[in-house]
């Protein structure tokens, strides 16, 4: 018998000849909590879906103990079935069904004939709400009708119905606020009280660092390290996940700012489905050449909305208006935007970043292909050049500027969708949540880019869900909070408490 | 055994145009086998040809539409009617030809375009519009001919249906054309090493011209031998030409394929995605003017049932020729493969006189196993 829960011994899985894993081992006792860390591409993805047979038995080399028996399931039901959930990055929901019939999917409870029994759904699904300490969430109504916190929740309240004894959690505090980042730790410590173990994959090491016992690190799919949480520090993990020591997570640069340049005034965004709520509540800010202003705030407070509207691709009904170099400039598509000089590197990569069949290349001069062509024909070489010293100057690493950029990882992804939003030379760089997802090594390049940019007189308007972040870089940082500009501060001495107690609207109470 | 299979997957993958390649020998050995070799004759090829330059027009406007995410059932009616216009210019107004050349082709691309309009702008979904056209076209075509067929008596219009290229012409053209694809791949070759970019060996280029010159030459020799190109197929080819242009050497090229692999990312770079659409179901209708000329020219006549189903031949060229369901990769080449299979199914099956009913029975059957095939080989996972 082994003493481990589970056990995971030399796996080995290839994509088309290129190993993604090569021989990783894993232990995790039961209850115990293990953190996930690595790279992005390392393989911490790949390692989990072999684990929950997304890849079937046989698809990788290596053996897979469960509870002492090797473990060969070919399908997901049959590792839910052991005891082995998993929670995916992105959410699994069906938005239009209810609370209740997303935790059951799958597993409904029926009467005789199928037909379904909602009086016991409804009721074991309220018990696991006040379990996971959401009684005010109404298991009747839709999923679409809760947040991004929630919706997490939901997820783990489906896991916890299947009977977990190992979850699985994929960067499960990505689209958190912090406050439901709170919520969902100790819902964790808490489940591991009652003996479930988890895996949880992380780029955020505080996190980890909370709830974790034990840390293990891989790196280009090698097994690097696995080590009790509290031998190692921060730096030391950090160091083990890129092989190289960052000294400085925030390359901050002296960099001088000049006047203003852009002006956004009375921006007002409605809400698409509820046209009397205002989702940004007449929100007006000035940007200054060569100056990083970050916006803070919780998430769903309205930044991303407010970006839309300036770029012109807010979906619902918005007022404002928004001037560069004190000129009065009409935005109404993303077209216009690009031409007047703002552009917007937009928060969910994979809906509006990338074109995921086209090339690496051709993502990259998507925004500019009339540059290249004359009267519509494309000089495929002087664009090949092009493609080519951006994908050197910004280190995307690919094979072939061709290959389709789904083949790319998050990191690299995002730097070609950057890099096809300088491309148009913006005087206005928006961007949204620019590391998320992002590993450690190619956020301190994005970091980089940021400052060599505004040292040639770009402005740049940065989202960020991580106060460390918006604290590291900005040189002014605004603060909203349910559609409302909250505050305003030069980032000279702001502390993070500063920041939030605005986003919550505490800052009178902390000034008093 | 499973390397084996993973192996042959992509090499299917890869050279998609070969398998497809594969299947027309493997279809054309069969019939020429059991019609005793009358399959293979140039008579017939030249008939093949023509036979299947019709859906080969419209199967190239097609794969613009579905690369792009949308769909076209329209097709049909709107050939039809447009065939129905050009024999009634014809034979009520009388006009010269070119002008009933004119008028129809810009017809086409305006009605295309008012498609499109309700597509882009409008936002209906384009399956929605394509059926309201096939049944609108469809009664304005009853409407024009007031039901019965127009028989056309202008020489010219039947001569753009049923007849041939001057012999010298064809030898000259395929000359023209191949010396401009060894100049392509030359001046490739220097822009290549003129920006550093990494060469394919010389006898890699030469031997694809070698084979591509071989293809032309055999061609034009056994049209020739027979009465020479039939005027569609030489109209098909230069559609061929010029769409793989547009799709692969153009701003508007690239944007069809952006636009169908992801719509929102391409809107937010800045691109009119909007107009892209709109000037796509633009040339599906200009395909369509093409089409219905062709069709009133070759049968001298415009029938109000002319075009019927001609929309699903369309489509089932472009899934066949390996576009992709779900937006985003195909070629222009693939689909006139698709279209050159369906026109061998259906021209060997008459010649064996299959009845229609099995006809159809096996060209459904064939559009099933062929997208199956393209399932398995894996291209339309994302």
């Amino acid at each position: 018998m082994s003493e481990y829960l589970l056990e995971m011994r030399g796996i080995i899985k290839a994509f088309s000849g290129v190993k993604a894993l090569d021989g990783i081992d894993l232990q995790v006792h039961a209850g115990e909590c293990i953190g996930l860390c690595g790279e992005n591409g390392a393989g911490k993805s790949t390692l989990m879906k072999v684990l929950s047979a997304v890849y079937p038995h046989g698809d990788w080399e290596g053996q897979i103990f469960w509870q002492g028996k090797e473990l060969k399931a070919k399908t997901i039901r049959e590792t839910e079935e052991a005891g082995i959930v998993i929670i995916h990055q992105e959410l699994m929901l069906v938005p239009h069904l209810s609370v209740t019939e997303n935790i059951f999917l799958g597993n409904e409870i029926t009467t005789v004939g199928g037909i379904m029994n909602y009086e016991a759904m409804h009721q074991r699904a309220q018990e696991l709400m006040i379990e996971l300490k959401m009684p005010d969430i109404n298991v009747a109504l839709p999923v679409s009708n809760y947040g991004g916190g929630h919706q997490q929740l939901i997820e783990i309240a489906k896991a916890l119905n299947k009977k977990a004894k190992l979850l699985i959690l994929d960067e499960p505090t990505s689209s958190l606020t912090r406050s439901e980042t709170r919520i969902l730790l100790d819902i964790m410590k808490d489940l591991k009280r009652k003996g479930v173990a988890c895996v949880m994959i992380s780029h955020k090491l505080d996190e980890i660092a909370e709830v974790c016992d034990t840390i293990s690190v891989i790196r280009d799919g090698r097994h690097i390290g696995t080590r009790p949480m509290g031998e190692l520090s921060v730096d030391q993990i950090i160091t083990m996940m890129v092989g190289r020591e960052i000294k400085n997570l925030f390359p901050r640069e002296a960099h001088p700012i000049g006047e203003v340049i852009f002006e956004a005034r009375n921006i007002t965004c409605y809400d698409v489905d509820n046209p009397q709520r205002k989702r940004v509540d007449d929100v007006s800010f000035e940007l200054r050449k060569g100056e990083i202003l970050g916006v803070a705030g919780l998430v769903g407070a309205g930044r991303t909305e407010l970006a839309m509207a300036i770029f012109g691709c807010y979906p619902g009904r918005y007022e404002g208006s928004v001037y560069l170099e004190g000129r009065q400039v009409h935005i109404r598509s993303p077209r216009q935007a690009v031409q007047a000089g703002v552009c917007l590197v937009p928060e969910d990569r994979k809906r509006h970043g990338i074109v995921p069949l086209l090339g690496v290349g051709y993502n990259i001069t998507l925004s500019v292909q009339e540059k290249f062509s004359h009267f519509g024909v494309v000089d495929q070489s002087e664009e090949m050049q092009t493609i080519q010293r951006m994908i050197d100057s910004m280190h995307i690493k690919t094979a072939t500027p061709v290959l389709p950029i789904k083949g790319l990882s998050g990191g690299n992804q995002q730097k070609a969708v950057v890099a096809k939003m300088l491309l148009p030379k913006p005087r206005v760089l928006i961007l949204d949540e620019p590391t998320r997802g992002v590993d450690v090594g190619a956020k301190y390049e994005i970091y980089k880019l940021m400052f060599d940019l505004v040292k040639q007189g770009v402005s740049i308007i940065m989202i960020s869900s991580e106060l460390p972040e918006v604290l590291g870089i900005s040189d002014r940082v605004l603060v909203i909070g349910e559609g409302q500009l909250r505050g305003n501060f030069i980032n000279e001495g702001l502390t993070q408490e500063q920041v939030m107690a605005a986003a919550i609207g505490q800052a009178e109470a902390l000034a008093a | 055994m499973a390397a084996t299979v993973k192996q042959l997957q992509r090499i299917f993958t890869q050279y998609k145009i070969l398998a497809l390649l594969l299947a027309i020998i493997a279809i054309w050995a069969f019939f020429t086998w059991r019609t005793e070799g009358d399959f293979f004759t140039a008579r017939n090829f030249s008939n093949l040809l023509r036979q299947m330059a019709i859906t080969g027009m419209l199967a190239a406007g097609m794969v613009f539409v579905i690369i792009a995410g949308e769909i076209d059932l329209s097709v049909g009616s709107l050939l039809g009617l447009l065939g129905g216009v050009a024999a009634a210019l014809d034979v009520f107004v009388q006009v010269p030809l070119p002008v009933t050349f004119a008028t129809v082709l810009l017809l086409g691309l305006l009605i295309g375009m008012f498609n499109g309009y309700w597509v882009s702008y409008m936002r209906v979904p384009s399956f929605i519009v394509g059926l309201a056209g096939m049944l609108a076209f469809r009664g304005v075509l009853l409407a024009v001919t007031k039901g019965s067929t127009i028989p056309i008596e202008s020489a010219g219009l039947v001569e753009f249906g049923q007849g041939y290229l001057p012999f010298m012409l064809g030898n000259g053209l395929a000359v023209v054309l191949f010396v401009v694809l060894a100049l392509i791949t030359f001046r490739g070759r220097t822009n290549r090493r003129r920006y550093n970019l990494s060469v394919a060996p010389l006898w890699q280029d030469l031997l694809r011209l070698a084979l591509l010159g071989g293809v032309i030459a055999g061609f034009v020799v056994t049209l020739n031998s027979y009465q020479g190109i039939p005027i569609p197929v030489f109209v098909l080819l230069i559609i061929l030409g010029v769409f793989s242009f547009v799709a692969r050497s153009t701003v508007f090229g690239r944007r069809i394929y952006a636009v169908g692999s992801n719509l929102e990312a391409t809107r937010l770079s800045g691109v009119n995605t909007r107009v892209v659409k709109m000037m796509l179901f633009g040339i599906m209708g200009l395909m369509c003017a093409l089409a219905g000329l062709t069709t009133t020219a070759r049968l001298a006549a415009a029938s109000p049932a002319s075009g019927n189903m001609a929309e699903l031949d369309a489509i089932a060229s472009c899934f066949i020729g390996g576009t992709s369901m779900r937006g985003g990769s195909g070629t222009v080449l693939g689909a006139l493969i698709g279209a050159l299979i369906m026109a061998s199914l259906d021209n060997g099956m008459s010649m064996l006189s299959v009845e229609t009913y099995w006809q159809m029975i096996v060209k459904g059957s064939i559009l099933l196993l062929a997208v199956w095939v393209d399932v398995l080989s894996g291209s339309s996972e994302r």
